[in-house]
C-alpha cells in the first residue's frame, strides 16, 4: 500500500514537472499596436517650428545639459541624442533619455523623447511636459 | 502594548521619510532647479570666434593635456566625451578605516575608495545666427569603486560603485584658462 502511494506521488510529481516545462505561448497580438502605445507616443512627441535639423539637435543637447544630463552619444545624420543623469541627491538611481529629431514637413521638426528610470520606461505625461517646456525655451533662445 | 504600537508607527513614519529624501521623482528631474543657472554659468564660457572646429580640436587637445582619453566625438553637433582612470586612494579614509577597526574591536573594516574614472563631456556651439560667437560648455563627473571590507562576520565584496557630478569651480576655471590659452582668445562669462 505504501509502495503504491510512493509510486503515485512520483507519477504526480513527474506530471507536474512536465507541465512546468511547457512554455506559455506568446499571443498573436504581442507586437500589435495597443491604444496605450499610441497614447504614450503622442505624449512623447512634439512638433517644433525649426527649419534646420542641426539647430534643433543643438537645442535638444543644450536643454539636456541645462537639466544636468550627461550626453553619452550623439548622431547627427540620424538626429539621435542619448543622455543620462543621476537622480540627485542620490547617485544610485539613473535616469536615461533618448531623443530623436526628424523633419516632419517644411520648416517643422518632430522631436520624440523616451525616458527610462532605472531601466523602467516612464509613462507619466508630466515628465515629458516638463522636458518639452525646457526644450521650448532652449530652442527659442537658440533662434534669436 | 500601546508604547510598542507608537514606537512601531514612529519607525514606519521615519523610514518613509527617509525614503522621501533619497528618491527624487522623475518629473522633478526634468525641471530646472535653483542651482541650474549657477551650474550653467560655472560650466560655460563664450569665445569670439567663427571657427567652431578649431575650438573643438583645441578643447580635445586641452583634455589630452589633462590626461584624458577622448572616447567619443561628433563634429556636426560639436560634441566630445573623454575619460581618465586614476587611483582614488585618500589617506583620510585609511585613517578613518583604522579608527573604525579599532573602536569596533576589530569587527568592522570599512571599505575605502580604490579606483575612479573621471569623465568630461564638452559641447561647442554657435550662439548667434552669424556664428561669430561660440559657447563652450563642459561637465565633469566621476565613478568611484570601493575596495572590500567586513562588517561583523559578513564580508563586504569589493567593487561597490559610487557616482557623482564634480562641481568644484576651480576645476572648471582651470580648464577654461587652458582652453583660452590654446586658442589665443579670451573666454567670456555671461
Amino acid at each position: 500500500m505504501t509502495r503504491r502511494a510512493v509510486w503515485e506521488s512520483i507519477v504526480l510529481a513527474g506530471v507536474l514537472l512536465v507541465q512546468g516545462c511547457v512554455a506559455p505561448q506568446p499571443s498573436q497580438d504581442l507586437l500589435a499596436p495597443t491604444e496605450a502605445q499610441m497614447k504614450i507616443r503622442s505624449v512623447q512627441t512634439r512638433a517644433f517650428d525649426v527649419k534646420d535639423r542641426q539647430l534643433a539637435m543643438r537645442g535638444v543637447i543644450a536643454a539636456l545639459q541645462d537639466l544636468g544630463f550627461i550626453i553619452e552619444r550623439a548622431n547627427e545624420p540620424l538626429g539621435l541624442v542619448t543622455a543620462a543623469r543621476f537622480a540627485e541627491p542620490n547617485f544610485y538611481d539613473v535616469l536615461g533619455v533618448t531623443v530623436t529629431v526628424r523633419p516632419q514637413a517644411e520648416g517643422r521638426m518632430l522631436i520624440r523623447a523616451n525616458a527610462i528610470y532605472n531601466n523602467k520606461p516612464i509613462e507619466d505625461p508630466k515628465v515629458y511636459q516638463n522636458f518639452f517646456a525646457t526644450l521650448e525655451r532652449s530652442l527659442f533662445i537658440a533662434k534669436e | 502594548m500601546r508604547r510598542a504600537l507608537l514606537a512601531g508607527a514612529c519607525l514606519v513614519l521615519s523610514s518613509q521619510l527617509a525614503g522621501c529624501i533619497t528618491h527624487t521623482q522623475p518629473e522633478e528631474l526634468f525641471q530646472l532647479t535653483a542651482e541650474s543657472p549657477r551650474n550653467k554659468a560655472m560650466q560655460t564660457r563664450f569665445f569670439e570666434t567663427k571657427d567652431e572646429t578649431e575650438l573643438l580640436s583645441a578643447s580635445a587637445a586641452v583634455l589630452q593635456d589633462l590626461g584624458f582619453q577622448v572616447e567619443e566625438s561628433v563634429q556636426d553637433v560639436g560634441f566630445l566625451r573623454a575619460t581618465k582612470e586614476r587611483s582614488a586612494r585618500e589617506y583620510g579614509q585609511d585613517i578613518g578605516r583604522f579608527f573604525a577597526f579599532f573602536l569596533s574591536l576589530g569587527k568592522f573594516i570599512m571599505p575605502v575608495d580604490l579606483h575612479q574614472r573621471i569623465a568630461a563631456m564638452l559641447i561647442a556651439r554657435p550662439i548667434n545666427p552669424e556664428a561669430t560667437r561660440q559657447e563652450v560648455r563642459i561637465m565633469f563627473y566621476r565613478v568611484v569603486w570601493k575596495g572590500d571590507g567586513q562588517a561583523d562576520r559578513q564580508h563586504i565584496p569589493p567593487g561597490q560603485q559610487k557616482m557623482e557630478m564634480l562641481r568644484d569651480p576651480v576645476m572648471y576655471q582651470q580648464f577654461f584658462a587652458k582652453l583660452s590659452k590654446a586658442v589665443f582668445l579670451e573666454a567670456f562669462t555671461l
